[in-house]
């Protein structure tokens, strides 16, 4: 056991003085991923993460009721609001990437204070067609309106009601009766007590932030590519006849293969470790409050990796054909888990879909750490699926090697 | 000129032989762009382009009519596309389905919410404040924030009612247009009135919604987008290996045996930059016929794809050589390539458009060959003319001339020490 245990940790130091024999290794295993965390989590979906629903807005209006409404709708959560120029307008809004366009007029302000019934302000809201974001947008521009004009259309109702009892003999009669209206419901709605409370489960971390999704992604996408890269090294191996020496050593199959996971695995946990402490301390990301459920899900999240890897390795024939398809399957197995894009952006068929995949229980464990402040217990499903496929992909690629 | 072609093409049938090779020039961008059409819905019956109908669970403990109204609103034909609704008798079991990340949010009507609002009959109080309350998931940010605005909307309506109730009677008291005996009676009409009418009949701003012309199956093709991005990210693969086989014909000794021949070190050069640019092109030629037949794409103006395409292989070409130029061995050529290949992507927008990135980052994208390029496709695909891709076109050879050019330099300072 000792002597195994030794061989073991021999082959670990080996593998691991190849990979970083060049210094480039480490702009792969440290520099190109805190990058990418870097731009990504400020940039995707606009900055600071800001995946609102974006949509135009041309304001024809200089006044402050136009300036207040626009405050509403960049406080929203469901709307990013982008303000544009009344000529570029049409075409920004034509190239597909913005939900809705809304105008507001020249002498909106003016008429939202005048509170004539016959003659109410009118905003302009374009929809895309068939595109549920556009309802979404119409209901958080309706939501916003709805708070602006509060006060102007009680003061206005007032009027109507009053105007039925006993009509005004002067226009100024009518516009004092709705000052005094509006003065009234504005101290009112002043006073008007929250009747919505939004709420999220008590453990989560403070909603969803879409830098440490990136973090997450990131790290996920970067481990990943290099355990799959375990194939290459199993494919290396082989094509150099060193396995095959190896093997006339007495040393076991089961110790070989053992070795080159953990040293992989070795790795990769490191990589991880770094890669969080990195988003800790220097860029603040918030990686949830159980260390142990975020330990647990990233050691069977490499454990899964590397046994695909091992997997992948029984089929390849070249080192170079083992890199490219770790490579190509890497990215295609993150962006589908959701490392790079939420999986609630996901259609929903894809989204049930994509469950037959690693990455995406482990996004899942992740997210329930890092965003709903989950801990062991709440991600034992998710790290069950993962020790699931390490032991199916370990019993194929082990039932499948070729070790010549 | 013949030794030229007869190097660039030796090397594009050795790299097109290279069966590791076709899987990062081909097939890894094909598969990536199926992945980013899938999980976009590029691939969906098209009869919606937005986010799919969000999911929430309602609560409603309420004994008055407001928590059935708000109900009745969200399961409303008008916001059948945008919610899916269903109802749970215990807030525990709401919350729980929040947890299990099986809805977006979960809406909690409280009981009293109607009496919070409605003063009693009897006594003409109201009770005490009692918020809905909105549950929502962390995980799904954008559901939860679509579920926000529709109770945000519900509750607005609710309170410019009772807003409107509580100024109209004060104004018609205050003013002596009703008498005591009729206030009762007067508030009741309007109360029935103002609630029982979905239409907001005081609204001051009428927002008047229409949809923009065009039919989202005639509109633009998110795989417009992610076809040749995808095939311009990994062109830059693809000018690296042949920026390494310089640098490897030189370590194997296969240079010193072809500059035994009567070809000059330039004539090498040149081939084996000819031979990088029309494996490029063929690549990216490749993948645009594959998705035109396979996704139905419209690229646009053939011309003037054409133009970019040979635009986009000079200016790789020439990041190609440079970075063997700064390179030492082949294996640091591989390295810096595969660096530059993923930071090029990132900066020039491969995965979401580089307007989203704005400022510093935005800016930093034009000295990529992909924010060019993706300029020239986009403004095809959408229906753009051969005058559009001009500016992306001469960018492109500008910046093919100035990398080239210095790529030139560097390699002529290594052969003149060599």
């Amino acid at each position: 056991m000792v002597m195994m245990m030794q061989k073991i940790w021999a082959m670990m130091w080996k593998d691991a003085r190849v990979r970083f024999s060049s210094r480039s290794e480490l702009l792969f295993f440290l520099v190109l991923p805190l990058l990418f965390t870097v731009i990504l989590g400020g940039a995707q979906f606009g900055g600071d993460g800001d995946n609102r629903i974006p949509v135009l807005v041309v304001n024809e209006d200089s006044g402050e009721m136009a300036d207040e409404l626009l405050a509403l709708l960049t406080a929203s959560k469901t709307v990013r609001p982008e303000l544009v120029a009344a000529a570029e307008a049409e075409t920004r809004f034509g190239d597909n990437e913005h939900a809705a366009l809304l105008r507001i007029p020249a002498g909106f302000g003016e008429r939202v204070a005048a509170g004539e019934p016959a003659e109410p302000a009118v905003l302009d809201l374009t929809q895309a067609p068939n595109n549920t974001n556009a309802i979404a947008a119409q209901q958080a521009i309706q939501a916003a309106v709805g708070s602006l004009g509060q006060a102007a259309a009680a003061a206005q109702s007032s009027v109507m009601v009053a105007e039925e009892k006993r009509p005004f003999t002067t226009p100024t009669e009518r516009a004092a009766y709705f000052a005094e209206g509006l003065a009234l419901a504005q101290t009112a709605v002043a006073e008007a007590p929250q009747r919505i409370a939004v709420t999220q489960p008590e453990a989560a971390t403070g909603g969803f932030d879409g830098a440490a999704h990136q973090a997450v992604g990131q790290l996920l996408t970067w481990v990943l590519i290099p355990l799959l890269g375990t194939s290459g090294y199993l494919a290396f191996e082989r094509a150099q006849g060193t396995l095959r020496r190896l093997l006339v050593t007495p040393t076991h199959t089961a110790t070989y293969l053992l070795g080159t996971v953990a040293s992989q695995l070795g790795l990769g946990l490191v990589q991880m470790t770094i890669l969080v402490l990195f988003g800790v301390y220097v860029l603040r990301v918030n990686w949830g409050h159980s260390v142990a459920g975020l330990a647990l899900m990233l050691f069977l999240f490499g454990l899964a990796a590397v046994a695909f890897g091992v997997m992948l390795g029984a089929f390849t024939k070249t080192e170079s054909q083992a890199n490219s398809l770790s490579i190509m399957m890497g990215m295609a197995l993150a962006l589908l888990g959701g490392a790079w894009i939420p999986l609630e952006v996901f259609p929903q068929g894809m989204q049930t879909a994509v469950h037959i995949l690693p990455t995406t229980w482990a996004m899942r464990g992740l997210s329930d750490i890092v965003l709903r402040g989950q801990g062991v217990a709440d991600v034992l499903l998710e790290g069950s699926v993962l020790l699931g496929f390490a032991l199916l992909f370990f019993t194929i690629g082990v039932w499948r090697f070729r070790y010549e | 000129m013949l030794k030229l072609l007869t190097i660039g093409w030796k090397d594009l049938i050795v790299t097109f032989r290279d069966r590791a090779a076709l899987i990062m020039m081909l097939a890894a961008p094909f598969v990536l762009t199926l992945g980013m059409g899938a999980v976009t819905g590029a691939f969906s019956d098209g009869s919606n382009n937005g986010i799919d109908p969000v999911p929430l669970v309602l609560v409603n403990e309420d004994e008055g009519e407001l928590g059935g109204f708000l109900l009745d609103v969200m399961q409303s034909e008008e916001l059948a596309d945008l919610l899916v609704v269903q109802t749970a008798v215990s807030t525990e079991t709401a919350r729980q389905q929040v947890d299990d990340d099986a809805v977006a949010a979960a809406v909690l009507v409280p009981t009293g919410f109607s009496a919070s609002i409605f003063p009693d009959r009897a006594t003409g109080q109201t009770g005490a404040t009692m918020p809905i309350e909105v549950y929502a998931n962390p995980g799904r940010p954008i559901g939860a924030s679509v579920v926000e605005a529709v109770v945000t909307e519900f509750v607005n309506r609710v309170e410019r009612n009772q807003l409107t109730m509580q100024v109209t009677m004060t104004q018609l008291a205050t003013n002596g247009l009703v008498e005591m005996d009729e206030m009762e009676e007067t508030a009741v009409a309007i109360g029935n009135d103002l609630f029982g009418n979905s239409q907001d009949a005081a609204a001051n701003i009428v927002i008047d919604t229409h949809t923009a012309s065009g039919s989202s199956d005639g509109g633009f093709n998110v795989l417009s987008f992610f076809a040749p991005s995808m095939a311009i990210f990994f062109l830059m693969y693809t000018v690296t290996i042949g920026a390494r086989s310089i640098l490897q014909e030189q370590e194997q000794g296969t240079l010193s045996r072809l500059l035994v021949s009567p070809t000059s070190l330039a004539q090498v050069l040149g081939g084996k930059v000819v031979g990088t640019f029309l494996t490029g092109v063929a690549q990216v030629t490749i993948l645009i016929v594959a998705t035109t037949l396979l996704f139905q794409l419209r690229w646009g103006n053939g011309l003037g794809v054409a133009l970019l395409i040979v635009a986009v292989a000079l200016a790789a070409t020439s990041w190609g050589l440079l970075v063997a130029s700064l390179s030492n061995t082949p294996g640091q050529v591989g390295s810096a390539g595969t660096a530059v290949m993923l930071l090029f992507g990132i900066l020039g927008g491969t995965f979401f458009p580089t307007a989203q990135m704005g400022g510093l980052l935005e800016a930093a994208g034009k000295i990529t060959p992909h924010a060019w390029a993706m300029d020239g496709f986009l403004s095809l695909a959408t229906g753009g003319t051969l005058a559009d891709v001009v500016t992306p076109v001469l960018a492109l050879l500008l910046m093919t001339a100035l990398v080239f050019g210095a790529a030139l330099l560097m390699l002529r300072r290594r052969w003149a020490v060599a």
